[in-house]
């Protein structure tokens, strides 16, 4: 039979799959019909095998990148970095710019206390607004001449 | 220094809310402008575009006073020693009744 120290010549038996392969079996009908659906069943699982491959090398493991995160130290540290380096860019910042606002008067309580701007003033200035809109949209483009001349050199 | 600045600004006719500011932001408020950080944000920016104008290229901004004027209420404001003063007054003037 093939087992340990026996003397059977015929080792065939042996080496006999169990499952018999429907591929080197032509003569059996119904056995080779089961046996075509494994192997069809074979090549889909290769080919999810080979999907799920693929996907599985391109796949991005947003978790895995943030459970790497920093330590509370190293945090804090970086804010502090990153604070004082705006600290520095806002100050040259302001410096470029100093903005000083003019003076208008010494009196302030008194200017802002003085009687208040008119309501005839108001629609005098509303009706130059509106003669100066009306001014402005009649400005048009008058075209004489061509803006492309040819020179002959 | 905050109450001599704003001892004036309280005895103002009509007046129902003032601000002082700074450049680096509101110094003194009250009334119906206390705390409105947002008017003064947005009156600052007014001033600053004011203070461009010139006239026949002098040096000086032409003006003394900004009034912006609402219906019923005006903001009157003015710079003085690098600060804003802004005055809120009520606007009693109306249409004149022709009879």
């Amino acid at each position: 039979m093939g087992c340990c120290f026996t003397t059977d010549i015929n080792q065939g038996d042996s080496v006999k799959p169990l499952i018999p392969d429907p591929s080197l079996d032509p003569t059996s009908g119904s056995e080779q019909n089961t046996g075509t659906l494994p192997s069809n069943h074979t090549d889909e699982e290769d080919q999810q095998k080979s999907i799920l491959r693929r996907a599985a090398l391109s796949i991005i493991d947003v978790s895995a990148v943030v459970s790497q995160g920093l330590e509370q130290r190293e945090y804090m540290d970086r804010a502090r970095q990153y604070s004082t380096k705006l600290e520095v860019l806002n100050r040259t910042l302001s410096q470029k710019n100093p903005v000083f606002l003019p003076s208008l008067t010494s009196q302030p309580h008194q200017v802002l206390a003085a009687d208040l701007v008119t309501y005839s003033d108001l629609q005098q200035l509303s009706k130059i607004a509106a003669y100066a809109y009306s001014a402005i949209s009649q400005i048009k483009v008058d075209a004489k001449e061509d803006v492309v001349v040819q020179f002959s050199i | 220094m905050t109450t001599a600045l704003t001892q004036g600004l309280e005895r103002i006719p009509d007046q129902i809310g003032y601000l002082v500011i700074s450049e680096e932001g509101v110094l003194a408020s009250a009334g119906e402008l206390e705390n409105d950080e947002h008017t003064a944000g947005v009156i600052m920016q007014m001033v600053r575009t004011a203070c461009r104008f010139r006239l026949h290229g002098t040096a000086d901004p032409p003006f003394k006073r900004m009034s912006v004027m609402f219906e019923d209420y005006v903001y009157a404001v003015t710079i003085s020693g690098q600060k804003v003063f802004v005055v809120k007054r009520q606007n009693n003037q109306r249409e004149p009744v022709i009879v």
